[in-house]
């Protein structure tokens, strides 16, 4: 393997990475305020994708406008889904019973999308999609680049918010110790339902930086939720930061063995990531306290 | 640690439960701290302190629960720190909850029967229920006065029901030391009377006693040994008129 | 007064008892005997076909209750081990030219076999890592089994030898698979039926209660959880073993489908997992619709939809399934029911622990008799 192709999947490990560390940063948003595993995490973002995809196709806008409307929206989704639907699970049986609610929302929305796009694999048409340009030999498309801006911004602007803001350190407090969150006055239901929306909100742009350069179908979420809940387990379920480390160096793993071993192989990288993980150190390597239970 | 003058860190009686050091902290906060203990076998110790003095940390370390930081657990000898739950139940150690916890959905009966005390999993897998088991389940069900109710759900009970129904549970695996986490909390006056007799009962019959508790008409009533938590530390110990007029006991319960 | 009312419940339990065991056994009976006569009555070969299939889901439904109804763990990648006891029956028979009966039993226990390392990593911890194990594998196997083409047969699929001679005729066939689903299905139901009655199984049902109390009762959970999962993965292989033989092809994107492994806790949950009949109701209503919705509008994307809603519902407003809804409103609609849940209440009151005794909360459910059941 020569030293450029070297570099170019390093470059592309890395983009990929920033993706990876936003979307499960989303999912780590959910397991820690409510202890839910979200299966459609990845069906919003295929959704949010079709969405960029639809109102490019109409308006004839760059996609990266219907942020505008597609990242209130889905913050809003997320709050009435906690409240509607999330918040009357009894707590006994809230893990499971949370899987099996959020999977059946991801049935309904592949299905929906299905129904109203058809099967047919979808690309948006962008004027700057062949662009590209070269960083020491490494041939790196824009449209990727924007696509990690992107997630790089939103992550950064995530942990502005949970560091420097109220809500961000009520979050955190409910995270860490719902029960001494709410000894201190934090309203801990609300705060669950903020969380919700926070994590929607990544995938609402996480989906429309994953429509600028991927064909997206309405099964394609199967793709992602898998890799993604490798990730959350590797970094110890509820950590933020251990979701975003481990997002990057599995990204950047699945990135380089895709030079020996061809992308399909390359995804079970993840896999046995997971496995190993759970085998060794159940309770992730960036886990804490609430990673040991669960 | 200004009490370890009362608490020598010599060898724990033979036949004892005991703590040496004990620690457990929760992000910063100590829950347990340097708790060095050790109960007497045959009788009923208590453990009293404020709220929030690390009392249930404490009883969630010895029964593993919980794994302290730092510090060890013996048993009759025997080192059982950080063992996991069940193997400490099956050398001995039965206990309850504070918030009092049955099995919601299982019948009286069926929750009488979960407690494992020995043999594989195989054994239990081709196992039916044995009758010994059964009758064994309905005399500790008559001995808290609940039998008529085997067939009932749990979750149908009444708390103070409940709370009995607790205790047979805890009973069926016939453990030589047993750990209430407040027995009385909840419960009327009737039943706190009730429980006090089964667990005076209990001890003549060699039963070992750890009781958490705040009620202290109970405790004083009850106990033979009382050892006092203050902010996750042992800060007293010994008979209970002893302990009462401890200078540092009334300290710790009312801040002066 | 009292005398008088005490004396009536003791009668009528007395007489309950049997009377509800005399009912149970005549369900049994008539589902049998329904079973038995099924292939005679169906009208055409596809009714038949449709009843082997809704039997093939009984059957899986029933195994992955092993682990869903016992444990409380839900797992959404049954698919796993249906599709890994599909291919290992087929492999079997391709490579080593084993009966095809006995390659259904050894991919069983080969897939059981596989099953405890991936127990040990899932189980340890809490539910949640269970969850994600059981939809990672499902994924992972569709990958490999895709992409192993010179083993698997890849995308393309693997064509089944036939177990019984061409001369068998299909109307024949499904008849033949359709009692074979049926013994097997009864196997597990026994299975299920003994852990069920044994220590083992009170061991597990407190772990889906409460698995900190159950474990401080000295209960080992890791190793009861770890021992029923294998089983239900046996169970799940030899269902899937048995339907790849029927079916006579293999193609990975429906052996390995985590929709298949969704039927399975959709079934089970709708029929109500705590109850040995409830994946079997829950496999003909959804097996049937399914059917059902098949034949009407094709394969649309609005069976995904349908699936999802369904799911939904019942984990939102009916997580105990249909067998116990249908239960509280037998008792509800009984006449008697009422008198003997109010003399048990005073009963209670009386003797548990004198007048102060505070009394049971009424939460509708549950007298003496019909609990025990």
């Amino acid at each position: 393997m020569t030293g450029s192709l070297l570099l170019q999947s390093l470059v592309l490990g890395v983009l990929l990475g920033g993706l990876y560390a936003l979307l499960a940063a989303g999912l780590t948003l959910y397991f820690g305020v409510m202890r839910v595993v979200m299966i459609a995490h990845s069906a919003f973002l295929i959704l949010a994708a079709y969405l960029a995809w639809y109102f490019s196709q109409q308006t004839g806008l760059d996609p990266l406008l219907s942020l505008v409307f597609t990242v209130p929206l889905f913050f809003g989704v997320g709050v009435v889904m906690q409240r509607l639907l999330i918040s009357r699970l009894r707590p006994a049986t809230l893990t499971m019973m949370s899987v099996l609610l959020t999977f059946s929302v991801a049935l309904v929305i592949e299905g929906t999308l299905g129904f109203l796009f058809g099967g047919t694999h979808r690309r948006i048409q962008l004027p700057y999609a062949g662009t590209s340009f070269e960083i020491f030999g490494a041939n790196i498309a824009l449209v990727k680049l924007i696509a990690f801006g992107l997630a790089a911004i939103a992550l950064a602007g995530l942990y502005v918010l949970l560091k420097f803001t109220p809500l961000g350190q009520a979050l955190r407090a409910t995270i860490q110790h719902p029960e001494a969150a709410q000894l201190v006055g934090i309203n801990t239901d609300r705060v669950a339902g903020y969380g919700f929306g926070l994590g929607l909100a990544t995938a609402a742009i996480g989906g429309t930086a994953l429509a600028l350069d991927s064909t997206i179908y309405p099964s394609l979420h199967w793709h992602w939720i898998g890799p993604l809940m490798a990730i959350i387990v590797v970094g110890g379920l509820g950590s933020i930061p251990g979701a975003a480390i481990a997002a990057m160096a599995l990204g950047l793993g699945q990135s380089l063995l895709q030079i020996p071993l061809g992308t399909t192989w390359a995804q079970t990288f993840f896999y046995l990531a997971l496995f190993a993980t759970l085998m060794l150190h159940p309770q992730g390597f960036f886990g804490d306290r609430l990673a040991q239970r669960f | 640690m200004s009490d370890t003058e009362m608490q020598p860190r010599a060898e724990p009686l033979a036949g004892s439960l005991a703590t040496v050091g004990l620690s457990k902290s929760f992000g910063g906060v100590r829950a347990v701290d340097d708790a060095t203990v050790t109960f007497l076998p045959g009788k009923i110790n208590a453990v009293i302190g404020p709220n929030g003095s690390g009392k249930t940390t404490y009883f969630n370390c010895v029964t593993g629960m919980i794994k302290p930081d730092s510090g060890s657990v013996s048993y009759r000898g025997n080192d059982i720190t950080g063992r996991p739950p069940h193997r400490i139940a099956q050398a001995g150690i039965g206990r309850s909850f504070q918030l009092c916890r049955i099995f919601p959905r299982m019948t009286v009966l069926e929750n009488m029967l979960v407690s494992v005390r020995s043999g594989t999993v195989l054994g239990k897998l081709v196992s039916a229920r044995q009758r010994t088991d059964i009758d064994r389940a309905r005399e500790l069900l008559t001995r808290v006065g609940i039998d008529h109710l085997e067939h009932a759900e749990a979750r149908d009970l009444s708390y103070g029901q409940q709370k009995l129904l607790e205790l047979a549970g805890v009973l069926m695996a016939d453990p030589e030391t047993i750990m209430l986490d407040e027995p009385a909390g909840g419960v009327n006056p009737a039943l706190i009377d009730r429980i006090g007799g089964l667990v005076r009962t209990l001890n003549s019959e060699g039963k070992t006693f750890l009781i958490v508790e705040h009620n202290m008409d109970m405790i004083m009533s009850l106990s033979d040994h009382i050892v006092v938590f203050d902010r996750g530390s042992p800060i007293a110990a010994g008979a209970p008129e002893v302990v009462q007029d401890d200078p540092r006991v009334l300290e710790a319960y009312l801040g002066v | 007064m009292r005398n008088d009312s005490s004396r009536t419940v003791v009668a009528s339990s007395a007489a309950g008892w049997p009377r509800a065991r005399v009912a149970k056994l005549t369900g049994l009976l008539a589902l049998v005997v329904f079973v038995v006569a099924f292939p005679r009555m169906a009208a055409d070969p596809f009714i038949l076909s449709v009843g082997v299939i809704i039997m093939s889901y009984a059957v899986l439904a029933t195994s992955w209750n092993f682990v869903g109804g016992f444990t409380g763990y839900i797992s959404l990648g049954h698919a796993s081990y249906s599709g890994l006891g599909g291919y290992a029956t087929v492999l079997l028979i391709l490579h080593t030219g084993v009966n095809p009966w006995l390659a259904m039993f050894l991919g069983g226990v080969i897939v059981a076999l596989l099953a405890i390392p991936i127990g040990i990593a899932s189980l340890r911890v809490r539910g949640a890592s269970f969850v994600i194990v059981s939809i990672a594998l499902v994924l992972i196997l569709l990958l490999v089994f895709q992409s192993w083409g010179s083993f698997t047969g890849g995308s393309n699929g693997l064509r089944v030898p036939r177990p019984f001679g061409d001369e068998v005729l299909r109307p024949e066939q499904h008849e033949r698979f359709f009692y074979l689903h049926a013994v097997l299905l009864a196997i597990a139901v026994l299975c299920w039926w003994l852990i069920d009655r044994s220590r083992f199984g009170t061991g597990l049902k407190a772990i889906r209660e409460d698995e900190d109390k159950a474990q401080s009762l000295g209960v080992p959970t890791f190793a009861y959880k770890l021992v029923v999962f294998v089983i239900s993965a046996f169970f799940t292989a030899l269902g899937g073993g048995m339907y790849a033989l029927w079916f006579g092809f293999l193609d990975p994107i429906f052996q390995f489908s985590i929709l298949t492994g969704s039927y399975m806790v959709l079934m089970s949950l709708l029929g109500g997992i705590r109850n040995v009949f409830g994946p079997i109701l829950g496999a003909v209503i959804v097996g049937y619709a399914m059917e059902f919705f098949k034949a009407q509008y094709g394969d649309t994307q609005i069976h995904l939809v349908a699936l999802g809603v369904l799911l939904g519902i019942v984990v939102l407003f009916m997580p105990d399934g249909i067998l116990p809804a249908l239960r509280g409103l037998v008792i509800r609609f009984r006449p008697q029911a009422t008198s003997i849940r109010e003399v048990t209440q005073e009963e209670l009151t009386r003797d548990a622990t004198g007048s102060r005794e505070e009394s049971a909360t009424d939460r509708g459910t549950g007298t003496k008799e019909e609990v025990s059941g």
